[in-house]
């Protein structure tokens, strides 16, 4: 086995320092009954080569698609070269989490870096070394939230939010029986505020609004905030296309409290959903109550700047069931993807390519409302994503996008009973013109009805 | 090794004007503004300008103050450092995979089903356990789920049960897990030898009386809705009465669950569902090599027993067999099924971290059973050659037969003021990272390693050989040892007013 240091010379050497016969005598601590006593019933080793061509195999029973028009989550964007490059060094992939210092300083400054810029995103002053993703963020922000509001239980959630981030939310919740989890409407798209005036009270911690929301819509966070905070509740809003920070004013300026969600879009590919980069950023008043890894700057002993993991105390390794999240670890190399993608892109990219993403959304609502079985839905300020309604059959749609190897946007109805008949489309920088013509002549094909 | 010179910060480089990204030429029109004035985004404060051969330098500069696993042993007891092949790498970047949308209809993502399928069923064939799911993104995550599972099962016999065991030596993931998932933690005494004690335990220093396993089963009973445990435990000792615990926890219908942060012990020698454990977690960036990241992305698959199958996250993956005629090859098409009515419903927002399911399941073709099998043993061969060569200069404080790791304590370099972490430093000096240190806790200035199978015995040597002149220096100039490490990028830091006055991040001054 090629990555076995074995031979039968070292082997008996090893074994005749160590005093025993073979390798089974030293498994006297495990009871003989409790032993497996058989091979393992799998398939036997493999060469690198039939390995690599077992995987390949694997991946080619994967459709391709030459555009996929799909985000609803995990939004397919250009990954610069230098990205991979960077990653692909072993002292970045292999390393471990950077608990002894003076050996991880890497690693820890690429995190107080991050940390740096995730802040700068969302206007807030404080965040994480990140989170698994968008739906386990909304849980770490909303636990974090009932910590902070103390004596509040309940938290309302727009119905705008990602159904699947709410999906993950209501599992975490079902273990607390004094924690409610309180959904709020949504009206012409958007969260309804008089829905949400009627649910605020005295017991509500926070609020988690979708910024944009799932439906792509922009939600006016200055305006939910007055009521929010007129409740004394903390307005968490949640973003699961970092690339619309570019575009939308950072939501830490808008009066949110808390800003959490998804920063895949930034270096990473759609991955079948993984690994992708949650994230989590609150005011400076809040930080000690943040679940998960902290990079701070320090000096060491001759008065260098260096970096360390630090306000460890709110930590499993130290408060055990009194911490503030069962958290220890952290997306670290999907964070240094994002990392590196931010530096590379800087203020005009961030910039230039939200604009890019508006634009080209925008060109591909225009030209498929030129079809005349798609209608407009709600008229709301969008980024990349928008709805439309489709008078004709999704599936005969999607049938004939696939025949073509175009992936279609999401048949809303899965998630959304009231939006039955409406698809979820999505355009980013990555979509040319031509592949948003192809698509528009592929739609104009599709029988009317059935 | 290191590089010694000093990155500054990058944002301390920045020019204004300088860019490492061209823009592709916009083939639409110009967006139309339609954002409310109030919501349009106002400037960035950090985000740095530089070329991209200016940012390409700058990360792999701060990468050269990082150690790696290629860089030499990386002994992190529990950790399981081992090999990270390249291979796993490559095949995790196939576009096939990366491409892929989590969103995208069953039928055109049949790879990535079939694979999900068959890594769950070598998992299920490792454990012993019949039911998996891959949604946790991390050994916590996955212990979350468990506990879950654990008390979604109570719940659906109409009991509310609110006590979770835990042994004085697990990881301090697991309390923190069960007050999650809104449990109380009673604590299980260890026995001397870092096993679970069945008898109460008297503390030798103040007399007090801790309860042991069987009072806290027969006091506790129904209250009770699980233990976890991990196995082999902390100090890499094999919880040899596992099955009588299991037995007695199993009479009260609580269940087992076994945090499996040391499995690399166990792959192809003994399977949890063998000894009676109802659901446990595998971290696959230990036992499958995919590789830590600086500190993930992981992996904590869950795998459980059949009665706690109804309860596991949605979307399971399944498979059907496609009818054929008589002689041929069955043909299998895989779909995501969520029609689970009992389950407890999604634990993240996808289906896990997929990109490392995929560097797991090359992992596991590469070696087959009897490479796993191999790797196993080899771990506990290199683990007992160390403690071996080391036990007599440094204090074995538990002295049962261990598996994959040695757990040494500081008492006897203590004498001359010189302590674990002042061990660990030196270590650093000497080109290592250093071991996994104070934990578990109850081992006295516990150096915990884990040398795994991918160390042939030069490196062990060249290991050992560097502990045994430390044990030495301690005896002769344990000053020096204070001043560790001096020859690192930096000298030891200053934590605590990194705590106490914390700065979190760059601020333009």
């Amino acid at each position: 086995m090629r990555y076995l240091p074995s031979s039968p010379v070292e082997d008996r050497a090893l074994l005749d320092t160590i005093g025993v016969p073979d390798a089974e005598a030293l498994l006297v601590g495990i009871p003989e009954a409790l032993r497996l006593g058989r091979d393992l019933d799998l398939p036997t080793s493999g060469s690198e080569q039939e390995v690599a061509w077992e995987m390949m195999g694997l991946a080619n029973r994967n459709t391709r698609f030459c555009a996929q028009f799909l985000g609803a989550g995990a939004y397919d964007h250009f990954v610069p070269s230098a990205i991979d490059a960077l990653i692909s060094r072993q002292e970045w992939f292999t390393a471990y989490t950077p608990y002894q210092p003076e050996i991880s300083q890497g690693t820890l400054q690429h995190i107080f870096e991050y940390q740096t810029l995730i802040c700068d995103l969302t206007g807030l002053e404080v965040t994480n070394a990140s989170l698994y993703d968008g739906g386990t963020a909304c849980v770490e922000a909303a636990l974090m939230a009932v910590r902070v509001a103390k004596k509040r239980n309940t938290v309302l959630v727009s119905r705008g939010l990602h159904p699947l981030y709410r999906e993950v939310l209501k599992t975490n919740f079902a273990p607390h029986a004094g924690l409610n989890l309180v959904e709020v409407d949504l009206k012409d798209g958007v969260t309804d505020l008089a829905d949400l005036q009627a649910k605020l009270n005295g017991d509500v911690a926070a609020v988690l609004v979708g910024y944009p929301n799932f439906l792509g819509n922009v939600e006016d966070l200055p305006a939910l905030a007055a009521s929010i905070h007129a409740a004394g509740a903390l307005l968490v809003s949640v973003t699961q296309e970092a690339f619309a920070f570019g575009w939308f004013e950072a939501p830490g300026k808008a009066g949110a409290d808390m800003a959490c969600g998804e920063a895949m879009s930034l270096g990473n590919k759609p991955n079948f959903g993984g690994p992708f980069l949650g994230f989590l950023a609150v005011k400076d008043a809040h930080k000690r109550e943040i679940p998960g890894r902290v990079v701070g700057q320090t000096k060491d002993l001759e008065g260098r700047t260096g970096y360390v993991l630090t306000l460890t105390a709110r930590e499993q390794h130290i408060r055990r069931d009194k911490a503030t999240s069962n958290i220890c670890s952290n997306q670290g190399l999907v964070a240094l993807r994002a990392n590196i993608f931010m530096h590379l892109a800087g203020p005009e990219g961030m910039r230039g390519l939200a604009q890019q993403n508006a634009a080209k959304a925008q060109y591909l609502r225009q030209r498929l409302l030129e079809l005349p079985d798609m209608e407009v839905v709600d008229e709301q300020p969008f980024f990349n994503e928008f709805v439309l309604r489709y008078k004709g059959d999704y599936a005969a749609l999607q049938e004939a996008c696939l025949k073509e190897s175009l992936l279609p946007g999401l048949d809303l109805g899965r998630f959304y009973p009231e939006y039955a008949g409406c698809i979820l489309w999505c355009a980013t920088e990555l979509h040319t013109r031509q592949m948003i013509e192809s698509l528009v002549e592929i739609l104009a094909r599709v029988p009317a009805s059935v | 090794m290191f590089l010694r010179q000093r990155e500054p910060l990058s944002f301390e480089r920045s020019v204004s004007g300088k860019r490492g990204m061209d823009l592709p030429r916009l083939d639409v029109p110009v967006a139309q503004d339609t954002r409310p004035a109030h919501l349009k985004r106002s400037g960035f404060d950090a985000l740095p300008e530089l070329s991209e051969v200016e940012v390409i330098r700058h990360f792999t500069r701060l990468s050269k103050w990082n150690y790696g696993v290629d860089d030499g042993m990386y002994p992190l007891g529990s950790c399981t450092m081992k090999h990270n092949p390249r291979l796993n790498e490559k095949v995790a970047g196939l576009p096939g995979f990366t491409d892929s949308h989590p969103m995208a209809p069953d039928a055109f993502v049949q790879g990535n089903l079939a694979l999900l399928f068959t890594l769950q069923e070598w998992l299920k064939e490792i454990t012993g356990l019949p039911g998996v799911t891959l949604q946790p993104s991390a050994g916590a995550a996955g212990e979350l789920t468990g506990v879950m599972l654990i008390r979604a099962y109570h719940v659906s016999k109409g009991a509310k049960r609110r006590v979770i065991l835990i042994p004085d030596s697990g990881h301090g993931t697991n309390p923190a897990t069960a007050a999650m998932a809104g449990y109380e933690v009673v604590e299980l005494p260890s026995r001397p030898d870092g096993t679970i004690s069945f008898e109460d335990v008297t503390d030798p220093v103040n007399g007090k009386v801790r309860k042991g396993l069987q009072t806290l089963v027969s006091e506790l009973g129904t209250e009770i809705a699980g233990a976890m445990i991990t196995n082999p435990n902390t100090v890499g000792v094999f919880e040899y009465r596992f099955k009588e615990i299991s037995d007695l926890l199993h009479s009260v219908d609580a269940l087992v669950y076994m945090d499996g942060a040391n499995m690399n012990a166990l792959v192809g020698v003994a399977r949890p569902g063998d000894f009676g454990v109802d659901v446990m977690h595998l971290n696959l960036h230990k036992t499958m090599s995919t590789p830590h990241g600086g500190g993930g992305p992981g992996a904590g698959p869950v795998c459980c027993v059949d009665k706690l199958m109804p309860f596991l996250p949605v979307p399971v993956v399944v498979r059907d067999t496609v009818k054929v005629g008589e002689g041929e090859v069955p043909k299998h098409s895989y779909r995501m099924e969520w029609d689970q009515p009992q389950s407890i419903g999604k634990v993240h927002t996808f289906y896990g971290n997929f990109g490392i399911l995929v560097r797991a399941l090359t992992y596991c073709l590469s070696h087959g059973s009897d490479g796993l099998k191999a790797a196993t043993l080899r771990a506990i061969v290199n683990a007992n050659y160390i403690r071996t060569r080391l036990k007599g200069a440094y204090a074995l404080h538990i002295d049962s037969p261990s598996l994959h790791e040695v757990v040494f304590s500081d008492t006897l370099q203590a004498k001359h003021d010189v302590h674990t972490l002042d061990i660990a430093k030196r270590l650093i000096d000497h080109g290592y990272h250093p071991p996994t240190i104070y934990f578990p806790l109850i081992v006295p200035g516990a150096l915990m390693i884990e040398p795994t199978e991918s160390e042939g015995q030069d490196e062990l040597d060249a290991f050992c050989d560097t502990m045994l002149a430390i044990a030495k220096e301690v005896e002769e100039n344990p000053e020096a040892l204070h001043q560790a490490p001096t020859l690192a990028p930096l000298r030891r830091l200053d934590e605590t007013t990194a705590a106490r006055k914390p700065v979190l991040r760059w601020v333009k001054s």
